[in-house]
C-alpha cells in the first residue's frame, strides 16, 4: 500500500517535474539601440529562455553626469522588448550603460552591459513620398525625382544635415544604379530611354551617421515619343533608299557613256596607208604586201614631186593597165600614190565579191574624177601630190597592188566593166620622166612604138619620142584576138607580156583623142591579175 | 642673388600672409577686395568643423580596430574638457542663446590645440612603430586644422560683433581652469601608452561633433535662411 503510495507520488512529482521543467530565466541579450534624429532613441533586446515561467524585463541604464541607476521609461512605445527613451531622456555627448534583466519567480538574469553614445547610433527613417515625374523638354525626356525627408527630423534649426542617395533600375535589368544628392530633395535623371520601365529607391542619412532603409519602390514608365515621329522617320528613310537606288540604276545604264566621259580611249598609234585589221588576222601575205606598199609610199612620197601616175583610157581600146612611168634618175612610182585600189583584190586567186565590184565602182569614180581634174590641172606639179593626199585620205589603208601578173581567167569573168586587152603589137605608152623632175607634164608624155615582138612575150618598143596627150596606140595583130598584158619592162625598150587568151567578150572601145574615158584600168586591175612589183624590180 | 633674395622675401611674405585657412578678409572694406559675408564665413566654418569630425572619426576608428578589437570598450574614462558646461540636446543648445554658444565653441577649440600637438609628437615619436605614417601625418593635420578652425570661428564672433548681432566681450572671459592636458592624458612618467591616445581620440571625436553642432545651430538662428 506504502509502496503503491510512494510510488504514485513519485511518478506524480516527476510527471510534474517533466510537464514543467521551471527554471530562472536565461540571460537575454541587448541587440542595440537606434535614434532616428538625434533626439530620442530606442533600444532593443532579445529575451533568453524564460525557464517555463511568466519572465519580466526591464532596462535599468547609467549614464554619464547623472547619478544613479535609472530604469527604461517607456517600454511599451516602441514594441515588445523595446525601451523608448523621449527627448527628456536623451542626451547626446554622454555615455549611456545599459543592462537588461530578466525576472521569473525563480529568479533573474542580467544582459551584458552596453556602452553607446547617442551621436553613434544615429540612423534615420526613409525618405518620404518618392514622387517620379516624366518631364519632357525639347524632345529630350528625362525623369524627375522628388522626395521629402522624414518627418521626424529637424533641418530648420540646423540641429540635423540630411544627405541623401538614390538608386534607379530599369524593368529587365537587375542592376541597380546609384547617384548622390546631396541635401536637394530631388533630382533629374537624364538617361532614360522611352517605352522603358524604372524602378527609384531613396535613402538618406543625418550627418555622418547610418543610412537609412531604402524607400519603398516607385515605378514609371517613360512614353514612347518616338511613336509619333516613326511614321517620319521611315518615310524619310524609304525616300533616301529610293534615290540611292535610283541613282545606282543610271549609273549602271550609262556605264559605258561614263566610262566614255571620264576614261576616255587612249588613241593608238595608226599609220596612214596601213590597215590594222588586216594585221590582226595575222601575218598574210596581203598584210605584208600592203606593208611593203605603203612603206615605199611614204619613202616615195616625200621626194615624189614629180612622181604621178596617169591613168589613160586607150580610145583604140588599149591599155587597161597604168602607165608605169620611169625615172631616169630615180624610181619609178607606183600607182598606188596616184590611185585608189581596193586592197582586197590583189590575191592571186581571188575571187571579187559583188562588195568589192561595187567598191571597184566607187574608186573608178573617184578616180575618173580626179583623173580628170588632173587633166585639166595640166601643168601643176603638185596636182599629183594633192592627188596622192586626196586619195590616202579618201581611201586609208588601201593597199594599191598592181602590177603584172598572171591573170586568173575566172576574175576576168566578174566584169562587166570593159577589159581592155592588149594586142600583142601596136604601141605602148610608157611614160617617161623629163629630167627635170620637177613637174611632170601631160604633154610630155612619151611614147614607144612597139616595134616588134619577139617569141611570144616580149615586146621591143621603138626609140622614140612621140608626144601625145596621153592615150594609147595599140595596134591590134591580125592573128590575135586577144590581148596580153605587160609582164615586165625590160630597160628602155623591152617589155615583156604575157601570153594570155582572154575571152573575147571584151573589147576595147576606141574612143579617139579625147583623152580620158573611162578608167576601165580600175576595174581590169580589180581583176586581180595585177601583183605588186616592187619598184626596184622593174629597174 | 639680391634678386633671389628678394624673390625668396616675397614668397615668405606670401606664404605668411596666407597662412591662415580661411582667404585673408580685407580690413576696411579695400576696392577690389572680395569681403565674404557672414553667411560665407559660417559656411566656410562650419565645412571644416565637419572635415575635422570626420578626421577625428577616422582616426579613432583605427585605433580602435588596431589595438581594442572588441567594441564594447567599457572605460569610464573622462575627458579633460569635462569641465566646461556644454549643452546637450537641441532645446538646450537654442535656450543658450548666441553668446554663450559662441563662447562654448571658443572655449572647446582652445582646449584641444595644445593636446593634438602632443599626441602627435608622441605618436611620430613612438619607439614601437605601431602607428603608421598614415595616422601620424593625419593627427598633424588635425591639428592644423583645428588651429584654422578656431581662427575661423574668431572671425566669425568679430563679424557678427560688427553686425550687432553678439555681446562685445565673447571671447575675453577667463577660461575656466582646466587641467594641463599633459597630465591628463599622458600620465607624468612620461610613458604613453596606446590607451591613452584611444581615450584622446574618443574625447576629441566627441567634441569636435559637438562644435559641429553648435555652429550649425548658431548659424541658423543668426541668419533667418529657409534653408538651414
Amino acid at each position: 500500500m506504502r509502496r503503491d503510495l510512494r510510488l504514485a507520488l513519485l511518478l506524480l512529482l516527476s510527471a510534474a517535474l517533466e510537464s514543467n521543467s521551471m527554471s530562472p530565466p536565461g540571460k537575454p541579450v541587448l541587440l542595440g539601440c537606434r535614434s532616428p534624429e538625434k533626439e530620442t532613441f530606442t533600444c532593443w533586446w532579445e529575451p533568453g529562455p524564460d525557464g517555463g515561467l511568466p519572465t519580466t524585463h526591464r532596462l535599468y541604464y547609467e549614464r554619464e553626469r547623472l547619478e544613479g541607476i535609472h530604469e527604461c521609461p517607456d517600454y511599451q512605445s516602441a514594441g515588445k522588448n523595446s525601451c523608448f527613451f523621449d527627448k527628456n531622456h536623451t542626451s547626446i555627448w554622454v555615455d549611456y550603460f545599459l543592462t537588461v534583466v530578466a525576472f521569473n519567480d525563480l529568479g533573474n538574469a542580467t544582459s551584458d552591459p552596453l556602452k553607446m553614445d547617442v551621436m553613434e547610433i544615429v540612423k534615420p527613417d526613409p525618405p518620404e513620398n518618392v514622387t517620379l515625374l516624366v518631364k519632357d523638354i525639347e524632345d529630350s525626356p528625362h525623369l524627375h525625382v522628388g522626395w521629402q525627408r522624414p518627418q521626424n527630423t529637424d533641418t530648420e534649426s540646423g540641429w540635423v544635415t540630411i544627405k541623401y542617395k538614390l538608386r534607379v533600375k530599369q524593368e529587365n535589368n537587375k542592376k541597380w544604379k546609384e547617384y548622390m544628392s546631396g541635401t536637394q530633395t530631388h533630382f533629374s535623371l537624364y538617361s532614360v530611354s522611352p517605352g522603358v520601365e524604372y524602378s527609384v529607391q531613396v535613402r538618406c542619412r543625418l550627418d555622418h551617421g547610418f543610412w537609412s532603409e531604402w524607400s519603398n519602390t516607385s515605378h514609371v514608365k517613360i512614353p514612347d515619343y518616338l511613336q509619333d515621329k516613326r511614321p517620319f522617320g521611315i518615310l524619310v528613310s524609304t525616300l533616301c533608299v529610293i534615290t540611292f537606288i535610283a541613282t545606282m540604276c543610271i549609273l549602271v545604264m550609262k556605264r559605258k557613256y561614263l566610262k566614255k566621259c571620264f576614261l576616255p580611249p587612249v588613241p593608238g598609234p595608226k599609220i596612214t596607208g596601213v590597215d590594222f585589221t588586216l594585221l590582226k588576222s595575222g601575218p598574210t601575205e596581203d598584210a605584208i604586201n600592203s606593208l611593203n606598199q605603203n612603206f615605199p609610199l611614204m619613202v616615195a612620197w616625200k621626194d615624189q614631186m614629180e612622181d604621178y601616175l596617169i591613168v589613160t583610157e586607150n580610145d583604140i581600146g588599149l591599155e587597161p593597165h597604168p602607165f608605169i612611168s620611169q625615172k631616169r634618175k630615180n624610181r619609178s612610182m607606183f600607182s598606188s600614190s596616184g590611185f585608189c585600189f581596193h586592197s582586197e583584190i590583189q590575191s592571186q586567186d581571188s575571187r571579187l565579191s559583188l562588195n568589192e565590184q561595187e567598191k571597184a565602182g566607187k574608186r573608178n569614180h573617184e578616180i575618173q574624177q580626179f583623173v580628170k581634174s588632173n587633166k585639166s590641172l595640166s601643168g601643176t606639179s603638185l596636182s599629183n601630190i594633192e592627188q596622192t593626199q586626196q586619195c590616202s585620205h579618201k581611201q586609208q589603208g588601201t593597199i594599191i597592188n598592181f602590177g603584172i601578173t598572171e591573170a586568173t581567167q575566172q576574175s576576168r569573168s566578174h566584169h562587166d566593166n570593159t577589159v581592155k586587152p592588149l594586142t600583142d603589137s601596136g604601141y605602148v605608152d610608157i611614160r617617161r620622166h623629163e629630167e627635170n623632175t620637177e613637174e611632170v607634164d601631160v604633154k610630155t608624155l612619151q611614147y614607144s612604138r612597139v616595134k616588134e615582138m619577139n617569141s611570144d612575150n616580149t615586146l621591143i618598143l621603138e626609140k622614140e619620142n612621140v608626144s601625145r596627150p596621153g592615150y594609147m596606140d595599140v595596134q591590134r595583130q591580125e592573128n590575135t584576138e586577144g590581148y596580153s598584158r605587160v609582164k615586165e619592162v625590160e630597160g628602155d625598150s623591152m617589155i615583156i607580156v604575157q601570153k594570155q587568151i582572154l575571152s573575147s567578150d571584151t573589147y576595147y572601145k576606141e574612143t579617139g583623142l579625147t583623152g580620158f574615158s573611162k578608167v576601165g584600168v580600175c576595174a581590169e586591175l580589180d581583176s586581180g591579175y595585177v601583183d605588186t612589183i616592187p619598184v626596184t624590180h622593174l629597174m | 642673388m639680391d634678386r633671389n633674395l628678394f624673390a625668396v622675401l616675397i614668397l615668405v611674405y606670401l606664404e605668411l600672409s596666407m597662412r591662415a585657412g580661411t582667404s585673408p578678409v580685407c580690413p576696411s572694406g579695400q576696392a577690389g577686395c572680395h569681403v565674404p559675408s557672414l553667411a560665407d564665413l559660417f559656411n566656410r566654418v562650419i565645412q571644416q568643423s565637419s572635415r575635422v569630425h570626420a578626421i577625428s572619426s577616422d582616426l579613432h576608428s583605427e585605433f580602435e580596430q588596431y589595438f581594442f578589437p572588441s567594441k564594447n570598450f567599457l572605460g569610464k574614462g573622462k575627458c579633460h574638457t569635462y569641465g566646461i558646461m556644454t549643452p546637450a540636446d537641441k532645446e538646450n543648445a537654442q535656450r543658450l542663446g548666441r553668446d554663450q554658444l559662441t563662447e562654448v565653441i571658443l572655449r572647446l577649440l582652445g582646449a584641444w590645440e595644445d593636446p593634438l600637438s602632443q599626441l602627435y609628437h608622441s605618436m611620430s615619436q613612438d619607439q614601437n612603430q605601431d602607428f603608421n605614417h598614415y595616422s601620424s601625418n593625419k593627427a598633424l593635420e588635425i591639428s592644423d586644422m583645428v588651429h584654422e578652425l578656431r581662427d575661423g570661428v574668431t572671425k566669425v564672433a568679430e563679424k557678427m560683433k560688427l553686425l550687432g548681432v553678439l555681446g562685445n566681450y565673447v571671447g575675453y572671459t577667463i577660461p575656466e581652469t582646466l587641467p594641463p592636458s599633459s597630465a591628463f592624458y599622458f600620465n607624468k612618467k612620461g610613458e604613453v601608452t596606446s590607451m591613452d591616445h584611444l581615450v584622446l581620440l574618443y574625447c576629441f571625436r566627441r567634441d569636435s561633433n559637438k562644435v559641429k553642432n553648435y555652429l550649425r545651430i548658431l548659424k541658423c538662428t543668426t541668419l533667418p535662411v529657409l534653408d538651414c
